[in-house]
Parts: structure tokens; sequence; C-alpha cells
């Protein structure tokens, strides 16, 4: 009986928290992303299409530096924490703090993608 | 011992890696601000010319599309064409052609660095304050003072123009020819591109006697460079275990305990080092990137400098995630490794 | 008033604290280091020999081809066999009939200033990146600190390659690839030390009394963490000062006729490596492992006199 209950309780105690943080990220990501790209539109006089496009690169730029610190992470986190034990001097990383970052960062640039990107699509197809 | 399950976990990382650095590589091209249409038409096309271009390159779409379009090519380990570098190739032959090359060079390296950097570093914590110590301690930090682009003229201008005993550039003799594919049991099989491996292969010995002494000062370059690291990581991580409580009982109970003690502790020791090897990886490229230059070796880490000199795109593109993977390649290994050697880690 | 007595109090913690740097065990085992002295002695000595360079070469000069001129291209050093017109030539000549003896003093002044640059901003960077994730920690700490251990993450030649594709080639480019590297390192460091006095009561006490923000991180933090700041600085500077060059030799850095060290053994490999014309890739380079060598013995004498663990290691 308690097994049967846990299963969906344990998948949600999994999910919940990280669907959160990413979540929370992409829509950051999002209004971030729109305000550049009006900033740059508004007040830095830019095309739609070449502001969405650059809002999109630097987009991406953030998206693929959190893909990477986030598997980076997972692959190489131990060989960081011993290499700045042994050859640094005093640090506090951690493979679990680093991983949560980098999805908040990666999150960031998937929504400032997100964004930008279909902006652009819309002002193309106009 | 290391369960399959594990490995098939680390190879599944490889996906996030080669979309994160090819993400990067995408953000990279597009903030460069050099307009690739203008690159591959040249500097005198005219404007007609570009913008036909550009249409084909399909650089007019939605930046979404091209993204995805850029993904799905990656996948398939397609960049297109070479704008310069090696005009009108396809990047996926020039970087096959190339890779073998690096890998050789990197693979000995690794190797020189282990094999001086791992019983200096040991002997070094054992015999803590001693002059050896002393003297490999200094000798590391000038092996991490001294650049690549020092060391290797001097082992060139020394044994290869002063004592003729090495060649000075290159991979093999220049009268050497091999063939494209050898047999084994009546099939005809690939090369590996490697020159000391196929040579073997090819069962010359001539042949691979001057491949090895192409190599060697390559490889004793860069294998210097990361003897320093190796045998600082290895006095740090066995000086702390020779601290710890079980070792100084043992070295307490007399010399037969000792010995022992030495082989587990060398064990336990030689974990930490054994990571930090894997990422220490990603400089020893940094390293060949160097060493291929000062030596005229034909592999990835002069085609990125000449990529990026001729700003072909693509090239460096293809370059790029091709070290990325050869990256993270060598730390699945290192993670079987370490799992072979502490057991835990797998859970 | 009472601001009065405060100030009064701040001078005196100051001259105390100026004092006790004099006579801290830090300096006397740093002093006691012979190692560390040499490398101060080589640093002291590079330092000279750039500003003599910069103040009595003429750039220009060292620059422009001397072909036609004086002395003959690619001439060994007067004392090592070279013609009797290089008798003067301490360490001969290169492909452009150029004096590689000026070339490599004024090669000092260049690395040194880059380098300055490079560390100096990477420092004020990282350091108020690392300040400002350990004052504020949480989600802030977070995502600076972690975004800063990615960039850590991947070898500095390959980044800085990578920035310089975006950036173009140059010096000043390089140098700032170079910094985006280098920050990392500082705000690891700093906000390591930051957190360390923060967990103090003291400043507390003087939150409570109600300080602002920048006057805690100003008046309390920055200070104590300029021993590890330093440490990492001095380190620092010796890598910085070969990724420069590494990144001139392979031609992104320095212009081409540039007295520069990386620019002087690219052309040192170039010309003079098949032909056996050792003299124009060994002074140069000479001079670059020298420079730093001496900035890490310094950085790795501070280090151990810093490092209790160091200490408690000798038995």
């Amino acid at each position: 009986m308690d097994a049967e209950a846990t299963v969906g309780e344990r998948v949600r105690a999994y999910a919940w928290p990280r669907a959160k943080l990413v979540g929370g990220a992409v829509a950051v990501g999002a209004v971030v992303g729109a305000a550049l790209l009006a900033a740059l539109v508004v007040a830095g006089g830019w095309a739609v299409v070449g502001a969405a496009q650059f809002a999109f690169a630097l987009g991406t730029l953030a998206f693929g530096l959190g893909l990477l610190g986030w598997s980076g992470s997972a692959m190489a986190g131990r060989g960081f924490e011993n290499m700045q034990e042994h050859l640094d001097t005093n640090t506090d990383w951690t493979e679990a703090d680093s991983r949560r970052a980098m999805a908040r960062v990666g999150g960031f640039g998937g929504g400032a993608m997100l964004a930008t990107g279909v902006v652009e699509f819309v002002a193309l197809g106009v | 011992m290391v369960s399959k399950r594990f490995i098939a976990k680390r190879l599944l990382l490889l996906v996030p890696v080669l979309f994160g650095v090819s993400t990067f590589v995408f953000a990279i091209l597009h903030l460069s601000g050099g307009d690739p249409a203008r690159i591959i038409a040249g500097q005198r096309a005219s404007e007609e010319v570009v913008r036909q271009v550009r249409q084909d390159l399909g650089l007019n779409d939605p930046i979404l599309v091209q993204y995805g379009r850029f993904l799905v090519d990656v996948v398939q380990f397609d960049f297109g064409n070479s704008y310069q570098v090696s005009k009108g190739n396809p990047v996926r032959q020039v970087l096959i052609a190339r890779l073998p090359v690096t890998i050789e060079l990197a693979l000995y390296g690794q190797f020189i660095g282990l094999a001086l950097g791992l019983p200096l570093g040991i002997l070094s914590a054992i015999k803590q304050d001693s002059l050896l110590d002393h003297t490999t301690r200094i000798g590391a930090l000038a092996g991490i003072s001294v650049p690549i682009y020092w060391s290797g003229p001097l082992l060139i201008l020394f044994f290869s123009g002063y004592l003729g005993i090495f060649p000075a550039a290159g991979r093999i003799g220049s009268t050497i020819f091999l063939d494209n594919s050898w047999t084994l049991l009546g099939m005809e099989l690939p090369l590996t591109g490697m020159v000391t491996i196929d040579t073997l292969l090819l069962g010359r010995p001539v042949a691979w006697l001057s491949a090895v002494s192409h190599l060697f000062l390559p490889a004793i370059t860069i294998g210097v460079y990361s003897m320093a690291l190796v045998s600082r990581m290895m006095r740090s991580s066995m000086l702390e275990v020779i601290r710890q409580d079980y070792m100084r009982t043992a070295r307490a109970k007399g010399q037969g305990a000792k010995i022992t003690v030495m082989k587990h502790g060398f064990r336990n020791a030689m974990i930490p080092v054994i990571t930090v090897v894997g990422i220490q990886f990603g400089t020893l490229l940094g390293g060949a990137v160097l060493t291929e230059t000062v030596f005229g070796i034909g592999g990835i880490g002069t085609l990125i400098v000449s990529a990026i000199n001729a700003t072909d795109y693509p090239v460096v593109q293809g370059a790029v995630l091709t070290f990325a993977l050869l990256f993270t390649l060598v730390n699945l290994g290192v993670d079987i490794t370490y799992s072979y050697l502490d057991p835990r880690i797998q859970q | 008033m009472s601001t009065e007595t405060t100030d009064v109090g701040a001078e005196r913690e100051e001259r105390g604290r100026l004092q006790r740097i004099l006579s801290s065990p830090f300096l006397s085992d740093l002093l006691s280091n012979r190692l560390a002295l040499i490398g101060i002695g080589i640093i002291l000595s590079m330092l000279l020999i750039a500003v003599y360079a910069r103040v009595f070469y003429d750039l220009g000069a060292l620059e422009s081809s001397r072909l036609g001129g004086s002395f003959p291209d690619r001439a060994a050093p007067g004392w090592a066999g070279g013609p009797a017109a290089a008798n003067e030539l301490l360490f001969g000549t290169d492909q452009a009939a150029r004096d590689i003896f000026r070339r490599t003093m004024y090669g000092a002044w260049i690395a040194l200033k880059f380098g300055t640059i490079t560390v100096g901003i990477s420092t004020v960077l990282g350091v108020t990146l690392g300040i400002l994730a350990a004052y504020y920690g949480d989600v802030t700490d977070n995502v600076i600190m972690r975004t800063m251990d990615v960039l850590l993450a991947f070898p500095s030649l390959l980044l800085a390659l990578a920035l310089v594709a975006i950036f173009g080639a140059g010096l000043w480019k390089a140098v700032i690839a170079l910094t985006l590297v280098y920050t990392p390192r500082f705000a690891r460091v700093v906000r390591g030390a930051a957190l360390k006095v923060l967990e103090d009561e003291y400043i507390d006490a003087t939150e409570a009394l109600g300080a602002k923000d920048p006057r805690i991180l100003f008046r309390h933090i920055m200070p104590n963490t300029l021993a590890p700041i330093t440490v990492q600085s001095t380190l620092n500077f010796g890598l910085a000062i070969i990724d420069i060059a590494a990144l001139s030799f392979l031609g992104f850095g320095a212009p081409p006729g540039s007295p520069s060290w990386g620019k002087m053994l690219a052309n040192g490999v170039e010309f003079g490596l098949q032909s056996g014309r050792w003299w124009m890739s060994f002074f140069p380079g000479l001079f670059l492992a020298l420079t730093v060598l001496g900035f890490n013995l310094l950085g790795d004498g501070m280090r151990d006199a810093l490092d209790p663990r160091m200490q408690d290691a000798v038995d």
C-alpha cells in the first residue's frame, strides 16, 4: 500500500522542484529577452529582425553555456572537486550546486531564445 | 566490476555536452559579426552574388529555423564545405583525415606525462623535504613555467639541428609511402591514420622507426608539460594518504606492513589524480595546438589556427566540436577507471 | 562627534593593520623562503629591464626591418661565431636584421604591461563579482559563481582561441579574451575569503550598528581578502604572460613586427628552426620562461606561507 502511494509521490517529489526551477528561469529569460528586444528596437533603432537575431544569439550563448555546464558538471564534477582540493586554495564547489545553477542559466537562455525566436518568426511572416 | 548501466548513463551525457557545445558554437558564429556569404563569395564579389550566396546558405531564414537546421547538421557531423582552408571539401572529410594525428600526439603526450609524473610525485611525497622532493617540485614549477612554444623549438634545435638524431618536423620520412589499407586473413581493412600503428599493421619496421622518431620530440614536449601537473597532484594526494591514521599505524608496525599499505595507499592516492588527468586533457589539447604548430604537424590544432585566421567558420565549428567530443570521451574513460578504483561511486 | 571617534578608531585600526602585516608570520615565512626570494629577484630584474627598454629604446626602430643596414640578417651573436659586424650584438639578429637583444629587452615591457592589464582587469572584475556573490548569497551567489565555474572549466587557451574567433586578432583583443578567462579564478578565491570574513561576528555587529552595504563591503571584506587575492594575482600573472605570448605566437596577438616574446618565438620557429639559428628562439623564450618562473616561485611561496595545511605537512 505504502509503495504504491509513493510511486506517484516520488515522481512528483523528483520532478516538481526541477520543473519549477527550470520553468522559472525560462519565464525570466523570456521576459528579459523580450525586454532586450524592445530596448534594441525602440531605444537603439534596430530593425526588428536584426534585433531578434542578435538577442536570440545572446540567448543561445546562455543556453549553450548552461547545457554545457550542466552536463560538464555531471561528467567531470569529481575531477573539479579533487583538483580544487589539491591544487587550489579554498573552494566549496559542489557538483549538485553547479548543476542547479546551470539549469537556471540554461533555462534563462532557452526562454530568451524562445521569446526572441517567436518574435522574429512573426516579424518575418508579416 | 563496472556496471553496464553506469557506462550507459555516462555515454548518455555525450548528448547534452555536444548539444551544448554546438549551441555555443552557433552563438559564437552569430555574434562574431562576420558575413559568411561575403567570405565564401570573396572580397571582390558583387553585392548580387553575395545576396545569392546568402540565399543559398539559408541565412535569410528565421533564426529559429537556422538553429534547428544547424543542430540537424551537427547530429550528422555535417558542417558543410570548407570556405578557405581546404576550399570546397566537406569539413567532415578534412576532420576525419586530421583527427588521428591529434589523437596520436595527445595519447603519447599523456602517456609520457603519466609515466614520468606519477613516480616523481610518489617519490616526492614519500621522501618529503628531501633533496629529491625539492628538485621535483622545482622541476614541476619549471615545467609549467616553460611554454611549449619554447621547449619545442629548443628540443628541435638540440636533438635535430645539433645532434641530428631526431627529425625536426612532419610525421614520417618524406620518402615513405603507406598503402591505404591493410589485410588481415584476406580481409581488406582500413588503416587507423595513426602512423605509429599503421606501420605496424602493414608490417614495415623501418617505416615504424621513422614514425616513432618523428613523434618522439613532439610527444616529449607535450608530455613534460603534462608531467608537471601530474607530479604536483600526485604528491599532494599521496601526502594526504600517508598522513592518514592507518598509514601511521602501519609505519609503526614495521617494514612488511608498510609495503602492503603503500600499495593500498597508492590506490587511494590515485583516485583524485585520475579524475584530474581527465580535466587536464583539455589543457593538453590546448598544448596540442601549440605543439602541432611548432612541429608542423597537420592535426586538428593547426587546422583550428588556420581556420580562425581565414575565418573559415564551418571548419572552426567542426574542429571545436571534435575537441569537445574527444574531451568527453576521455572523461568517460576516466570515469570508468575511477569507478573501478572506487566502486562506491557507481551508485 | 560619533563619526569623529569612528574615524580615529579606523585610523588606529589602519595603522595596526600595517604593523600586523609587517610583523605577520606570512611575511617572515615568505622572506625566509629562498625560492620566493629568487622569484622576487627575477621579477624586479625584469621590471628594471622593462622600464629601461621602454625609456631608452625606440619602439619604431625595433619594429622596422633593418635589412640593408649595418648588420647582416640572421647573424649569430658575435661571441658565438657570428660575423665580425655582429660583434656588438649580444643575441644576434633576426630575419629582418633586427637586434634581438634590444627586442628581447623591450619584450619584457610588453609582457609586463599586458600581463598587468589582464591580471588587473580580471582582479577588479573578479573581486567585484566574488564579493557580491558572497554578500548577497542565495540565487545571486549561485548564478554568478556557477557561471564562473563553467568558464573556469574551459581550457584557457582553447577558450581564448574561441573568443579570438569572435573578437578578431590583436593584442588588446587578446587581453579582453584572457580577461574573461581569468576573471572566474579571482571571483572564486575572493568569494571564499569574503565568506570567511562574513562568518566572523564583527560584521554582524557592524550591520547592527546600521552600516550600509557598500561600507561593509569595502571597509571590512575587501581588506581581509587582500592576501588570497595577491597570491592569486601573482600565480595568474605568470599564466597570463604565457597565454598572451601563446596567442601572439599563433598569430592572434601582437602584430607581425612587434618585439613581443611570443611573436619573436614565432619568427624563430618560422625562420630559424630548420636552419639551426638557435638564437632567434633561445633568447626571447629564456626571458619569457624566467619571468613566468619568477611569478610562479613567488606565488607558490606566498601560498605556502598562507596555507596552514602546508605548514602542518612539514612534520
